[in-house]
């Protein structure tokens, strides 16, 4: 079995806490039509619907599966939390990665099937390339955005309420009535 | 998905026992740490210590025992005269050492190697040996059969010695009682105190069976040297005591507050009662029951209303708290700890720094370095974006540098403690592997 610990990994490129993921494939001879047919059926998978926001893993802040060259190649990209290189053995034993991953790769060249977490790993990391260049326009983890989506919404909610005004009063919440007024 | 224990038949009689076993309590011991300048003398210490070393199961009466267990640093194997391609086959991170891995685990400023106490983290260490026994009579005999082994062996030299204790409550220098939370481990006959995690399988802790991922760990090589085997890390790590307790003072308006704070950052009461279990003050009679202590879980307690999520014990094992994410196999990154106290205890009330060196050797064993140890210490206890605060680090041993938060879920405001100083800091440790008997037998007939 290969010694997984001795594959040398690549991290991404990171932008505070975020770091990105690009995985480039070779599509077996023939399975471009079985492929995009995967990929459509993850599309229509609950929580992978446009809007539904519910991917199996989350920590990632989206994903995207890009077939190109006459559906000859396949590129996976995403943006994790955390340094994706650290979680390697974690994706690949437990359980709603291992589905989803399976269900698409079957259909990339150097892919043999799951069982052989080592295996696995080195055949990601052999796709793996790291950008050039990544940025990104808020600096907060999964897990952060989503408390202040919540938190917005609990407050467009008390705005929405004709006391609001008045109850934004007090000085203690003079940073909440900064942000009331658009 | 419970594993039925003893799937795997473990060589446990080729297994040092210091890792797997249970310590007395109270205990006493010794940590000694030698230089091999003479490969045959090395080698020669390595037969006389061979019969020194206990493996076996471990004895159902944990206090009638006393051990020793020895561990080598890669330049240690070095000195030993360990072939270049076995040399090669260890884990990277204990072939770099701890020194080399400073940045990456957060060992900077006061508790970088620049500032560690000699020898730690110098090429110098080679040999470690930890003796505990029951009291002092049973260490001193075993100290005397450990030294018997040295004896007239002018090629190695004792370079450091440091003495080291567990009271009878199992309570270290902050007050708190440690070494409760262990994983099982699958084939060992140790039964975990945890209802909720069923065993963990054996190659997660020793070289040479499947672990969690179903897949052999990488295992140094050949097989007789890494078979049975088992990486240590050890950390003598030292407490700031008086600066805790004075930071707990500020915070809190009464002693019952200071306790509650205290709990909050550790994620249990000073008794040793979860906080998933009482969270409103201690219950040390929960404390003190194995069967009860650490029968617990998070998941009703996501947002961390009784255990913070940034709470030490709740970080270095989140348990099920982490399991929506997707993304995180908590089974990957367990350890077993073997933490003692060294250095006296500072007096219960005394809020001024007596100058005295008190803390933990921490000590580590497990099969995966980097994925438990270096895992856990990187990504859990220095950062906190695992649980959506990137600005938080561990409220208690986290490199925090005055600067550091943290957040006390509760309601109907939630608490933020700021400005949180290192209570930490690090004096040195090393990476070292614990060979199986059959291993010691074979370094000691090397003969290159
Ligand atoms: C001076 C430094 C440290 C102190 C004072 C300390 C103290 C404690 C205490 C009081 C507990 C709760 C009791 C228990 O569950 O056993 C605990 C648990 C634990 N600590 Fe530490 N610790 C320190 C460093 C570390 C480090 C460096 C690591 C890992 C890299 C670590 C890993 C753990 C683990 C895995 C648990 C068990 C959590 C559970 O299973 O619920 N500790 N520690």
């Amino acid at each position: 079995m290969a010694a997984s610990e001795t594959t040398t990994a690549r991290p991404g490129v990171s932008v505070g806490p975020t770091s990105e993921f690009s995985l480039f494939f070779h599509v077996k001879p023939g399975h471009g039509d079985d492929l995009r047919e995967a990929l459509r059926t993850l599309q229509n998978h609950p929580g992978y619907r446009p809007g539904e926001y519910g991917m199996a893993v989350a920590t990632i802040h989206e994903a995207r599966f890009v077939l190109f060259d006459d559906d000859t190649r396949l590129l996976f990209a995403t943006s994790f939390d955390g340094p994706w290189d650290s979680y390697m053995e974690d994706f690949f034993t437990s359980g709603p990665t291992l589905a989803l991953f399976d269900a698409v790769f079957q259909h990339v060249e150097g892919y043999e099937g799951l069982p052989d977490v080592a295996a696995v790993k080195a055949f990601v990391l052999s796709a793996q390339a790291t950008a050039a260049a990544y940025a990104r326009n808020y600096g907060g983890t999964v897990k952060e955005i989503r408390k202040a989506e919540r938190v917005n919404k609990a407050f467009q909610r008390v705005l929405d309420d004709p006391a609001a005004g008045e109850g934004l009063q007090h000085p203690a919440l003079k940073p909440l009535l900064d942000e009331a007024s658009d | 998905m419970v594993a039925v224990a003893d799937t795997v038949s473990l060589e446990l009689d080729d297994i040092q026992s210091g890792a797997l076993h249970e310590r007395p309590s109270p205990y006493v011991g010794t940590y000694v740490l030698l230089r091999i300048d003479d490969r045959a003398s090395g080698r020669e210490l390595v037969r006389r210590l061979h019969p020194v070393v206990d493996s076996g199961r471990p004895s159902a009466d944990p206090a009638r025992d006393a051990w020793v267990t020895v561990a080598f640093t890669y330049q240690g194997l070095k000195a030993l005269g360990v072939p270049r391609d076995s040399l090669e086959s260890f884990a990277p991170e204990f072939r770099e050492g701890m020194a080399a891995r400073a940045a990456e685990l957060g060992d900077v400023g006061e508790s970088s190697p620049a500032n560690w106490e000699t020898p730690l983290g110098s090429p110098d260490v080679h040999v470690a040996l930890a003796a505990l026994s029951p009291d002092a009579p049973r260490l001193e005999a075993v100290v005397e059969r450990a030294r018997r082994a040295r004896q007239e062996l002018p090629g190695v030299e004792v370079i450091w010695r440091q003495d080291c204790y567990q009271l009878p409550t199992g309570r270290t220098s902050f007050g708190f009682k440690d070494g409760i939370g262990q994983p099982a481990v699958e084939g060992t006959g140790i039964s975990g105190s945890n209802p909720g995690e069923p065993p963990i399988k054996a190659g997660e802790f020793i070289l040479g069976y499947p672990d969690e991922t179903g897949s052999l760990p990488p295992m140094p090589t050949p097989g007789v040297l890494g078979r049975n085997g088992t990486y240590i890390v050890f950390r003598k790590l030292h407490t700031r005591v008086a600066a805790y307790r004075r930071y707990l003072r500020e915070k809190a308006a009464t002693r019952e507050e200071e306790a509650l704070l205290g709990a909050k950052m550790v994620g249990r009461w000073q008794s040793g009662a979860p906080l998933a279990l009482c969270s409103e003050s201690d219950d040390p009679e929960l404390g003190a029951d194995p069967h009860r202590n650490n029968d617990f879980v998070y998941r009703d307690d996501l947002r961390g209303f009784k255990c913070p999520a940034g709470a030490h014990a709740r970080r270095a094992n989140p348990r099920d708290a982490l399991d929506e994410d997707g993304s995180v196999n908590v089974r990957l990154h367990r350890m077993i700890r073997r933490g003692t106290s060294y250095g006296p205890m500072l007096p219960e009330g005394v809020l001024e720094d007596d100058g005295a060196d008190r803390g933990i050797i921490f000590v580590f064993a497990g099969a995966h370095p980097k994925r438990q140890f270096e895992f856990v210490k990187t990504q859990w206890l220095n950062d906190g974006i695992f649980i959506g605060a990137p600005a938080e680090k561990d409220p208690l041993v986290g490199p925090n540098d005055g600067s550091g938060k943290f957040t006390i879920p509760q309601r109907p405001v939630r608490r933020r403690l700021q400005n949180v100083p290192p209570f930490v800091v690090t004096r040195g440790g090393e990476y070292c592997f614990v060979p199986g008997l059959r291993a010691l037998r074979w370094l000691a007939e090397l003969e290159t």
